[in-house]
């Protein structure tokens, strides 16, 4: 029996040695970019990146979501920038005065439960209450966006968006590609780039001209969503929903865009998320 | 054996409360059990927005351990719950359920556990899975574990799981194996002599699937370590060299740099003397089962301090943690005691003691960002005999204990302590403090603390302490002082006030508060306490988790059987 132990602990360590350790010379894959001039409609990718102007290390965050902008493409990554979190992080001063923190906002980040920044959720995929998996760091994004973009669309989306009168009006057709067989939820929201206000830099410095992004102003929809569909959902089905909300003239226009996005009403699951400008 | 495993089964399905240890179906069941919980106060002084104060205004959790015991098999399970986690733990407890549960048995020379187990190979710079409740730090394997002795003096580990992530499990697989030789129980003469030596070895490897689009991430990441103890009559040495493979992470910043550490213990003890000299170094020693890891979730290795943990109050608020991504530390420590009725030990003896820790950077050469391919690949490059730049911690403390009578004893002790705000709290990077220097938040003060323990009447006691910190940085000076009285074997009565009179900011200069009232019957304890928590911050590899102010009515029960 000692022998046999022996015997077999020599030829694990051989075993393990040899074949559990990938040394890597060139770490780089290609150039990292896609083709994006498909016209057909794919999965593509909804990132919730929850920030705050005081967070240092939220910045890197943004950037990745711009490297995988410009590698994917604007239409197949959507970024939607959550200012909300624990206070220090979020909160005005003096150095930093703009309120970029919204209510909604602050429901989401409640309601999936975390306390720390910078973090993400993409596409919502993977919740449980009492799971963490639905959380992931910026430095995960590029492989959960692969991922999701590699899976089966599941329902295509059309949407128009248009300013008049001071109302911003959303019109939604959502198009199953395969039957569903659950309810589907569709959530309606606007966000604003180019927004010139201080953050606080990794390296502990202020860049009070630093550009936000993707900053969440406000929920057409309620923030949970409303229904779209019931069960079940067939191929040749056309859902369409309309909806508007009275536009906040503080946010550009033309900074502004419309994000929709279907999902799973049980476990938030976005099935697609498409991004449009206003007209 | 089957009769063993269909008795455990049936007894964890039918657990009960029990008093105490329970003889069951010929085997023994133990068990423990601790709830806590805490009322909050709404505390405009210390959270005037309110955005620390829970929406469940009460928060509480718990845990019970089983575990069932007959000759060579054992069983046991814990059952965790968090209704929700309390304010200051990590958010992702959350929920209830059955966290940890195995099954053990031991024959033939072999020790066999399927499903949970703690293991740790040599000083835990390899693996160590191990639980740490009042961090929330739990990071158990759930696999198998194989631990034989194959031949005399020598001892084998073999390991295969996940590890926990709160509630779920990590996506990387680990698996490693160890062996460690008594070199006495093989070579006599070595015993003989006085002489006992120990040398093991490690292996262990993680595998995570990789993705990707941008970088070529390895899947399977090694790291082994090699390591001795020798000991003869009052010296004894002990030292690790551990070495780790490509492992680009979250915490390393995505280089594929390799990392290193060594830790090296000398120590001496004989005649009321003792003596320790610690180094550490560590390069990129952070090893994780999910490379996107951070803060204290799913860490494999495990990278000693090399500085002293203090239970004082004012202390502890500047407690050191370990930087994964390299530091270089040493610890000298010398304590003696004074021979009873001796000039300086007195009628009872007095016992003085000497601590210094110094911890800073480790040199690195930063590769300059233009070189994208070799900044990737290597990130840096650490020359080991050159010192690095910036110092992290340090902590310098002089202790005297001293029994004045039959009922008095008297301790006093001062520190001088510098701690890197920048790096310690704000998870600073070297290549950022580097090009930027001035803009460091340092910590630099001086700490003096008086103790007194007397004996009242027979089970009666009192303790009083007074702490003072000073200090121009931070939060400013603080003073403290706190009374206990216990009547053993069941009453403990405790206040303490912290106040932060010294504070720059006029409005945050505040009492923090803490009374409690303990009571033990048997193996049963229940404390109740009131009190408001500062607030403070942890940050580990960039990310950063408050620890927010608090104020309420906490209390815990703990019981055992």
């Amino acid at each position: 029996m000692k022998r046999l132990l022996g015997i077999v602990f020599f030829f694990g360590c051989i075993a393990l040695s040899t074949s559990s350790c990938d040394v890597i010379d060139e770490p780089f894959k290609g150039s990292g970019t896609v083709d994006t001039t498909s016209t057909q409609q794919e999965r593509n990718v909804f990132i919730e990146d929850f920030t705050g102007h005081r967070c240092k290390n939220c910045p890197k965050a943004s950037k990745q979501i711009e490297e995988l902008v410009t590698a994917f493409g604007e239409e197949r990554i959507i970024g939607l920038a959550i200012h909300a979190g624990p206070g220090n992080f979020t909160n005005t001063t003096t150095d930093y005065p703009t309120d970029f923190t919204t209510t909604d906002g602050k429901a989401i980040q409640n309601f999936f439960g975390t306390n720390f920044l910078p973090v993400g959720m993409v596409n919502r995929e993977n919740y449980t209450p009492s799971g963490n998996s639905h959380w992931s760091s910026y430095t995960n994004w590029p492989t959960l966006s692969a991922e999701a973009m590699d899976s089966t669309l599941r329902i295509a989306l059309e949407v128009s968006a248009s300013l008049s009168n001071g109302t911003l009006s959303v019109s939604t057709t959502a198009l199953p590609q395969v039957n569903i067989f659950h309810n589907l939820d569709v959530t309606v929201l606007v966000k604003e780039s180019g927004i010139v206000s201080p953050q606080l830099q990794p390296d502990d410095t202020r860049d009070e001209d630093y550009v936000h992004n993707n900053v969440l102003r406000g929920y057409v929809t309620d923030v949970w969503g409303e229904s779209i569909g019931t069960a079940p959902i067939i191929v040749g089905d056309e859902l369409t929903a309309n909806h508007s909300i009275a536009w906040d003239n503080s946010w550009v226009k033309e900074n502004s865009a419309v994000v929709v996005y279907v999902s799973h009403p049980d476990n938030y699951r976005i099935l697609q998320v498409i991004e449009v400008g206003i007209d | 054996m089957k009769k063993a495993l269909l008795l455990s089964a049936a007894i964890l399905c039918t657990f009960s409360s029990y008093g105490q240890s329970q003889e069951s179906f010929g085997g023994q069941l133990h068990g423990n059990f601790q709830l806590d919980g805490q009322w909050y106060i709404r505390d405009e002084k210390i959270d005037p927005t309110g955005e620390f104060y829970p929406d469940e205004r009460f928060l509480g959790q718990g845990y019970a351990n089983f575990v069932y015991t007959q000759g060579g098999f054992s069983s046991g399970l814990r059952y965790e719950n968090y209704q929700n986690v309390m304010l200051g733990f990590p958010e992702g407890y959350r929920g209830e359920g059955i966290t940890y549960r195995y099954l053990q048995f031991k024959q033939d020379n072999l020790d066999i556990t399927v499903g949970n187990f703690y293991e740790q190979f040599g000083s835990g710079m390899v693996f160590r899975s191990y639980e740490e409740r009042g961090l929330g730090y739990d990071n158990a394997m759930d696999g198998v574990r194989v631990k034989a002795n194959p031949a005399k003096g020598l001892y084998l580990k073999g390991v295969l799981g996940r590890q926990r992530f709160y509630f779920e499990k990590s996506p990387g697989i680990v698996r490693g194996m160890d062996a460690e030789y008594n070199l006495g129980e093989v070579l006599p003469k070595l015993d003989s002599l006085g002489y006992r030596w120990t040398i093991g070895t490690s292996f262990l490897s993680k595998y995570q699937r990789a993705n990707d689009p941008f970088l070529v991430l390895p899947e399977n990441v090694a790291t082994a370590g090699v390591r001795t103890q020798l000991t003869k009559g009052p010296w004894s040495f002990q030292t690790e060299f551990a070495y780790k493979a490509n492992d680009p992470s979250a915490d390393n910043g995505y280089i594929y740099k390799d990392g290193n550490g060594l830790i090296s213990t000398l120590t001496y003890s004989k005649n009321g003397l003792g003596l320790i000299a610690g180094y550490k170094r560590i390069d990129n020693m952070s090893f994780r089962s999910d490379r996107n890891g951070s803060t204290i979730d799913m860490l494999i290795n495990y990278l000693s301090p090399t500085s002293q943990v203090h239970t004082y109050a004012l202390p502890a608020l500047y407690q050191y943690a370990t930087q994964i991504n390299g530091e270089e530390g040493l610890q000298l420590e010398a304590n003696y005691k004074f021979k009873r009725k001796t000039k300086l030990g007195g009628k009872y003896g007095t016992l003085v003691s000497f601590n210094y820790s110094a911890i800073r950077s480790i040199n690195k050469d930063f590769v300059a960002e233009s070189d994208t391919t070799l900044r990737v690949l290597q990130g840096y490059y650490s020359d080991p005999l050159t010192r690095g730049s910036i110092p992290y911690f340090h902590d310098f403390n002089f202790r005297v204990n001293s029994k004045v009578n039959k009922r008095l004893k008297l301790t006093g002790m001062y520190l001088n302590l510098f701690y890197n705000q920048s790096v310690l709290e704000d998870g600073l990077g070297d290549e950022a403090i580097i090009a930027n220097p001035d803009n460091q938040r340092l910590m630099s003060g001086n700490i003096f603390i008086a103790e007194g323990l007397y004996k009242v009447k027979s089970k009666h006691y009192l303790r009083v302490e007074m702490q003072h910190l000073s200090t121009a940085d931070d939060r400013g000076d603080m003073a403290m002082m706190l009374a206990e009285y216990s009547i053993a074997p069941h009453w403990f009565f405790s206040v303490q006030d912290i106040y932060n009179y010294g504070n720059p900011d006029v409005d945050q200069q505040l009492h923090y508060p803490l009374a409690s009232v303990v009571y033990t019957t048997g193996t049963s304890r229940f404390q109740l306490s009131y009190g408001r928590q500062q607030r403070g911050i942890f940050c580990v590899g960039g990310v950063c988790r408050v620890v927010p102010p608090s104020n309420g009515v906490s209390f815990s029960l703990t019981s055992s059987f």
